[in-house]
């Protein structure tokens, strides 16, 4: 009656694929879009530095259909990855506490969310200014 | 009063209730059994099986203790969630089936029973007390402490050992001597506590990939707490000490404890 026999249960092969783990599996994914957008960005700078005929076709090549394309669906990812990148802060740090209180999670993800559009839009400001002016 | 004597009248509402059910001694493996259960608005998911051990079947072996999301004791997969039984009602799962099983990730004692040895000893491991910085007598009176400091360290100490987070981390699923949420929880009550100096203890415990470094900051576990303790909150901010930790101990020697 009193028998132990522990009985081993494999979580499923393919976790990643079902809620409500998908949504980690496409916030991780997401990531790969910051990477290709640094790999593109890298290209360009191998081109510049390989002269102005080599930046030229790099120009050409974003300048099609098929980069334009590609750049959207990136773009879509990199927005996500920086929104879901924010709601992970409050929980990689120590919990905020202002006033003897709790700084609540979600307003931790506003503020960071707000700092970094304002930065990025600055940061837009300042390429296109300089871009005017050379 | 006139009510309850006509809504007793009213043939009761059924569910069926489908358990995986494992008896160590003549099962080779898991099985689910149905059951058929009367419910009335009340009644939680526990109070449902126990209506089938009392009425049906006196073998369904589950855990179970204060009935009031207190003790953690009746933790089990709620059609493939854990929740603990007790706050889970059958009026918002009905009339669908209502499919239970034993906790995920752990192994299966009997029935709905589960093997805690392994995370009774993770606790132990993180030095579950306060270790005073030093020695101080009564007669020096009380330790004080701030509302803001407080406030640093007691939602972890909500925690009710439920294993509900364990549940849900698939990085567990793949690795079971990871520390996991839980325990982290419990070690971040103590190394947030002002009072305390055992910090150093505890961070030796939670370097490497069975410390804090399995988590990839999935997240379910704090989702699914009902306590609201927020342990993937706990794992993650011990990534930043563990870290700065490991760089430290190159810079400054430690005394041996």
């Amino acid at each position: 009656m009193s028998e132990r026999r522990p009985f081993h249960r494999q979580q499923a092969r393919r976790w990643w694929a079902h809620k409500p783990y998908l949504a980690y599996t496409v916030r991780e994914l997401s990531g790969v879009a910051v990477a290709l957008y640094g790999a593109i960005l890298l290209a360009g700078l191998i081109c510049l530095w390989r002269g102005p005929e080599a930046y030229a076709d790099f120009q050409r090549i974003l300048r099609s259909d098929g980069a334009f394309a590609v750049h959207l669906v990136l773009l879509a990812a990199v927005l996500w990855h920086v929104v879901t990148w924010f709601q992970i802060l409050p929980k990689t740090m120590p919990k905020l506490i202002l006033g003897g209180r709790q700084v609540p999670q979600r307003q931790v993800t506003a503020i960071a969310l707000l700092v970094a559009m304002v930065c990025s839009a600055a940061l837009l400001v300042v390429v296109v200014a300089i871009g005017a002016m050379s | 009063m006139s009510d309850t004597t006509v809504s007793s009248n009213v043939p009761a509402k059924t569910v069926q209730l489908r358990v995986l059910r494992y008896r160590p001694a003549s099962d080779r493996e898991p099985a689910f059994v149905n059951y058929r259960v009367a419910y009335s608005d009340d009644m939680s998911v526990l109070q449902a099986l126990q209506s089938i051990k009392d009425t049906q079947d006196g073998s369904l072996s589950f855990r179970w203790s204060c009935r009031m999301a207190v003790c953690g004791s009746c933790g089990m997969m709620i059609n493939g969630e854990p929740k603990l039984a007790c706050n889970t009602f059958v009026r918002d799962l009905a009339p669908n089936t209502v499919i239970i099983e034993p906790l995920q990730n752990f192994p299966i004692e009997r029935d709905l029973v589960v093997t805690v040895g392994d995370f009774v000893k993770k606790i132990e491991s993180i030095y579950p007390y306060i270790i005073p910085k030093a020695p101080k007598p009564i007669e020096d009176g009380a330790y004080l402490q701030t509302p803001a400091q407080m406030a640093s360290y007691e939602s972890f100490s909500d925690c009710i050992n439920c294993m509900l987070c364990y549940a849900a981390c698939p990085q567990f699923g793949v690795n079971p001597d990871f520390i996991g949420p839980g325990a982290m929880a419990m070690l971040q009550r103590y190394n947030g506590d002002s009072r305390d100096g055992g910090r150093q203890f505890r961070l030796d415990q939670i370097h490497g990939e069975d410390g804090v470094w399995s988590c990839t900051a999935v997240g379910i576990c704090s989702e699914v707490c009902p306590k609201q303790v927020d342990p993937a909150n706990a794992v993650n901010q011990n990534k930043t000490n563990s870290a700065l930790d490991f760089f430290l101990h190159y810079l400054q020697p430690r005394s041996q404890p």
